[in-house]
């Protein structure tokens, strides 16, 4: 070992800095296995909609024996619309449009067919995301984009499929099925054939949707031009987890269609994750001030040979860096530890969570938080021993 | 750079400034020490010896007055420019020697030769003969005589290029023949670099020859 180093690693205590590596790993380990955890489950409150964003919900008058045969009273009357409208959380407000036809619709699979009566509503395009290039109507092609409420294909699958003798059927496998579709007036004089696809399934969108030019034009085609108010509304909201939303919607006898995610088992999940969070943070905090009074200690000890070797005319780099190789080191060894640490653990969930249908994949957000406080720590407590240094220096 | 001259102009320690002083050739007066001369600083205990040293080194500011290296104010010198000097231009001595107890003379030594790279090690060996302490080079510094660790400051203190020395009472603890010997040491060194002598005493002086003397 250098000389110098020799002088300045002196009265060194070995068991302080082994308590900041424990202590540093523990709160480390709490943060990194924390949000680890929480990505890892939080797929199974939440399921990312691909097609309709967080912000967007789908509301509905809460059908009650009262007016369950008269549809115009589930139906939002102009006034109500505005009054919703100038509310302060509401972005946007954009109509269900529902077909003012019939449709029939029918699969040829392996020789067997099926068919049903089936509905189309439409939304304004703005709000559907991911939309992309498949979500466009052309007449001429007579191609129509459909979007279906993933709960029909576990109707479809697990309620139907067994007791019909059908088979169960992937999304993918879904998408790739020509559906027959067949539109007639309500009078029954005109009729038009097209083909549908499944271009995706929702899970906040209890429909079947389908792009909002394709149902302006059936309307005009096939509809008997009566007017008709929307029964749902789509809302695009500043601030989904707001209080006054629920508390507006429930004043107003309206509910929220397909909602999973202000449940409250992913309230609880967001409590115990932030409880949780907040004990690393605390720890982790507690351990840099244990790394950052003992660096401090040492150097106070080591006080006049800090002053004697800068009197010879040593380097103030070369003088601090033998304090610098330890804080580098121990905060290297800390984060290190915790990230194997939170991959083992993750090791030990991962199967559960699995089989409990979780989309499992969030293994990177706790490394990089651990990371990102290692590399503040390690600079506060490199900048720490840089000025003490400084200070010793006359 | 190379320090040419070191100019006191009414240079003060500031716990003097309430107290009537006498006359000094340091204090509240101007002088300059030129690069290539020697001083002898003699001064009663108290006199503020070992503060102009310190002034001069860097290691204290408590004063009054203006200190310059050729023209340039020491105030406004940046710390990492100090320690280059104190590698390049300034030897120091202090009159507590500041040597690391733990380590051997030879490593105490060396310590400050690995920052210079200016003697080589054989040399070192002829100055621990010629000072009488060769056969204590690997002892601990800590267990050595007063007077045996000034010789091992005197000669860690010219292992390094310098303009001007200062050695704050360095032979308080020596013997008539070795303080002959250490000084010829440090004027062979001195000459050949063409640099100032500044050494204080209280009593027994560092015998230099042709040496301007000075009352603190």
């Amino acid at each position: 070992m250098k000389l110098i180093t020799r002088l300045l690693r002196k009265n060194t205590s070995s068991s302080r800095i082994a308590g900041f590596i424990l202590s540093n790993f523990l709160g480390l380990l709490i943060i990194v296995g924390g949000l680890q955890f929480y990505e890892d489950a939080r797929s199974l409150w939440t399921s990312d909609d691909s097609f309709i964003n967080n912000d967007i919900l789908v509301v509905n008058k809460v059908v009650s024996t009262a007016n369950a045969w008269d549809s115009s009273a589930s139906a939002f009357t102009k006034e109500e619309i505005e009054q919703l409208k100038e509310q302060p959380w509401v972005r946007e407000v954009g109509d269900f449009t529902s077909a003012d036809y019939r449709i029939w619709a029918s699969v040829a699979q392996g020789g067997r067919g099926m068919s049903t009566m089936l509905f189309f509503e439409a939304v304004p395009d703005r709000f559907v995301d991911a939309a992309g290039s498949d979500w466009t109507f052309d007449e001429r092609s007579g191609d129509v984009p459909i979007i279906i409420s993933k709960d029909y294909l576990a109707l479809y699958n697990f309620g139907f499929a067994g007791s019909a003798g059908l088979p169960q059927m992937s999304e993918n496998i879904l998408s790739g099925i020509p559906l027959k579709l067949t539109l007639t007036s309500d009078d029954g004089r005109r009729m038009s054939d097209f083909t549908g696809h499944v271009v995706g399934l929702s899970n906040r969108l209890n429909t079947i949707l389908v792009p909002e030019s394709f149902m302006k034009w059936s309307n005009q085609q096939l509809g008997s031009g009566a007017e008709s108010a929307p029964s749902r509304l789509i809302i695009d909201v500043s601030s989904p987890g707001d209080v006054a939303i629920k508390e507006y919607l429930e004043s107003n006898n309206l509910e929220v269609a397909g909602d999973k995610s202000n449940s409250s088992a992913s309230y609880l999940l967001n409590v115990v994750a932030a409880i949780v969070l907040a004990i690393g943070i605390v720890i982790t905090v507690l351990s840099f001030f244990i790394l950052l009074l003992s660096m401090s200690l040492l150097m106070e000890k080591n006080r006049d040979k800090l002053h004697s070797l800068l009197m010879l005319g040593c380097p103030l780099s070369e003088v601090s860096a033998p304090y610098v190789r330890i804080v580098v080191w121990a905060t290297a060894l800390a984060y290190v530890l915790a990230a194997v640490g939170g991959m083992v653990l993750r090791q030990y969930y991962i199967g559960a969570l699995r089989g409990l249908g979780a989309a499992t994949g969030g293994w990177w957000l706790g490394l990089t938080v651990g990371f990102v406080l290692s590399v503040i720590m390690m600079a506060v407590n490199v900048a720490a021993v840089r000025s003490k240094v400084i200070k010793s220096w006359r | 750079m190379q320090i040419d001259t070191i100019r006191f102009t009414g240079m003060l320690p500031r716990v003097f400034i309430s107290e009537s002083i006498p006359v000094s050739d340091v204090w509240r007066s101007d002088l300059t020490f030129r690069r290539g001369e020697y001083y002898r600083v003699e001064a009663a205990s108290g006199g503020g010896k070992s503060s102009m040293c310190a002034y001069i080194f860097g290691s204290r500011i408590d004063y009054e007055g203006t200190l310059r290296f050729n023209d340039t104010d020491v105030a406004t010198l940046p710390i990492d420019k100090w320690q280059e000097l104190r590698r390049r231009n300034l030897a120091y001595l202090p009159q507590e020697l500041s040597l690391f107890p733990e380590l051997t003379a030879m490593q105490n030594i060396v310590l400050k030769n690995s920052l210079t790279n200016h003697v080589e090690i054989g040399r070192i060996e002829e100055w621990l003969h010629e000072l009488g302490i060769d056969s204590r080079r690997d002892y601990p510094v800590g267990r050595m005589s007063i007077g045996q660790q000034q010789r091992v400051g005197i000669i860690r203190s010219l292992c390094q290029p310098f303009d001007f020395i200062l050695l704050d009472e360095p032979v308080s603890h020596l013997d008539e023949e070795n303080n002959r010997k250490a000084a010829r040491m440090i004027m062979d060194e001195a000459s050949r670099q063409g640099a100032g002598i500044i050494a204080t005493s209280v009593g027994n002086h560092l015998l230099i020859e042709e040496s301007i003397t000075l009352k603190l």
